[in-house]
């Protein structure tokens, strides 16, 4: 970390931050890099939260314990420990090629929703665990319906544990690079993405290719490390933003 | 074996209630009239059915998986059990206190104001709704100038009184309390008491009881229960003084439990 620090200080300049990479990716910026992250963490979390929040709700709250929740336990266990690459693969042969996305943002967000589904599941299902059953007894008993239980009480309570379990998932989103690799990262692009079904750039894979690929590897150096600490401070400061907003929810329930 | 109360209007009617807890039969052929108005309490030993009893009143044990109920429960002469009755409607005309005091981690208003805002109670409503809660349940002169703090921070007896007030914030007729002071000090104890005797004007209270001082203290009638059967049922100054079965006798003069 300190080492990245160190290295890639001196490259971070406002240039860097908004400029377009220039001279086969040797010079200017990594903005579209930068932007194309961004709207992956968002696009893939904006999908992979509702849907795993529900997902818990449905096997913690409602399902009756037997085949089919063990089914789907075991599932969601087995998805969480599949390397990303076959995710890779599969959001290759199902969003790009059968739904036709073709290599784009949209492909790739909803590949890596996927891959962190697993993890958003597992981590809202542990915080609705940790509510206490008296809550849920103390409201039913007041003539309140089960889902609206659910919304009033178990959830709010849970939801410190679900945004650590977001925060687990952003990580993963911003620095995987071979589901996006096989769903729609480009190896250079001049321009933004200017629609769901663009290809686009992304932090980590433009790093792989600065980093091994690239004209001049040793020439970059700088930009490697500057790009690292982008990446890192990117993921940092989402996870910052979490940590404050379950705090504010921890301090909400206490008073 | 039935139990008749005479005299005062019958609230809740029960005839040949069973239930089972899959293959458990946890009560046999329950029979008992609980009088309006009064507070009835259900003594016996640990596992004697007295708490699963209590929860067949308000269909709490529709939450617990193979649970079964055969019989015929009549709460202001209606069927609870039959398919036209809404249990969450139940729920609110029937409310109940917890053995251990489960307020919500909201602030003390909130704690009130959960149940008739979901029931679609208007805000003005609610602020009077809060005040005459809060003061039934005996706890509006020491929470008036902190409503809005966590109810968390309360006392245990403040807690489950806030519980209570929870409950009549949603004007129930009846009022279950399944052990309400058990996890509570002498003082908290007496003061729950003294708001127990003081709602039975206004509510009919059944209340599950480990004490028998308490028992005795505060209720009007009394139910003894053993190994999910109801031995015995009647005025409480009779079971406590001149019990008519040999197992009722025993267990008051405290030879087993």
């Amino acid at each position: 970390m300190l080492q990245i620090f160190l290295n890639g200080y001196s490259a971070i300049s406002i240039e860097f931050l908004t400029e377009m990479p220039r001279k086969r990716m040797t010079e200017g910026g990594i903005y579209p890099a930068i932007l194309g992250t961004i709207y992956l963490i968002v696009g893939s979390m904006g999908v992979a939260v509702p849907l795993g929040v529900l997902s818990a709700i449905y096997l913690n709250e409602y399902a009756q314990p037997g085949k089919t929740k063990w089914l789907i336990e075991m599932a969601i266990n087995n998805l969480a420990g599949t390397p990303s690459v076959v995710f890779g693969l599969f959001g290759l042969a199902m969003f790009v090629k059968y739904m036709g996305f073709g290599a784009s943002l949209l492909a790739s967000a909803l590949t890596l929703a996927l891959m962190v589904l697993p993890i958003i599941i597992r981590t809202s299902q542990e915080a609705l665990i940790t509510v206490p059953e008296e809550y849920r007894y103390a409201s039913l008993a007041l003539g309140v319906t089960k889902w609206q239980t659910i919304r009033q009480v178990v959830l709010p309570a849970a939801i410190p544990g679900m945004i650590t379990g977001a925060i687990l998932g952003v990580g993963r989103v911003a620095g995987e690079t071979a589901p996006i690799l096989l769903t729609g990262a480009a190896y250079f692009l001049p321009r933004l993405p200017d629609s769901i079904y663009s290809q686009f750039m992304a932090l980590p894979y433009h790093l792989y290719v600065i980093a091994t690929a690239g004209t001049n590897i040793s020439q970059t150096r700088p930009i490697q490390y500057g790009t690292a600490l982008v990446l890192l401070a990117i993921v940092l400061s989402v996870n910052m933003i979490a940590v404050s907003i379950r705090r504010h929810y921890r301090k909400k329930l206490r008073n | 074996m039935s139990g008749q109360n005479n005299g005062k209007q019958t609230e809740i009617e029960v005839r040949g209630l069973n239930l089972w807890y899959g293959n458990n039969h946890a009560l046999h052929n329950i029979s008992i009239d609980i009088p309006k108005n009064s507070v009835t309490a259900l003594i016996g030993p640990s596992g004697c059915g007295k708490s699963t009893f209590l929860r067949c009143l308000n269909r709490m044990n529709d939450l617990v998986k193979n649970c079964r109920i055969e019989g015929n429960v009549r709460i202001d002469d209606k069927d609870i059990y039959s398919k036209e009755v809404d249990v969450v409607d139940l729920r609110k005309r029937v409310g109940m206190v917890f053995q251990k005091p489960n307020p919500f981690p909201m602030s003390i208003r909130d704690n009130i104001a959960y149940g008739p805002k979901i029931h679609g109670f208007s805000k003005n409503e609610i602020d009077s709704i809060i005040e005459d809660a809060l003061r039934s349940g005996a706890l509006w002169d020491e929470v008036a100038d902190r409503l809005s703090t966590s109810a968390l921070n309360l006392s245990g007896g403040q807690q489950q009184r806030l519980c209570i007030a929870r409950t009549l914030a949603v004007k129930p007729e009846v009022i279950l309390f399944d052990e309400p002071c058990s996890a509570l000090d002498p003082i908290s104890t007496s003061k729950i008491e003294e708001l127990i005797m003081e709602l039975k004007k206004k509510y009919t209270i059944v209340i599950v009881t480990h004490n028998m001082q308490q028992a005795a203290r505060i209720s009007d009638n009394t139910a003894f229960f053993l190994t999910g059967d109801l031995i015995e049922y009647g005025k409480t100054d009779q079971i406590f003084e001149n019990p008519k079965m040999k197992p009722t006798e025993d267990y008051i003069t405290g030879r087993f439990g």
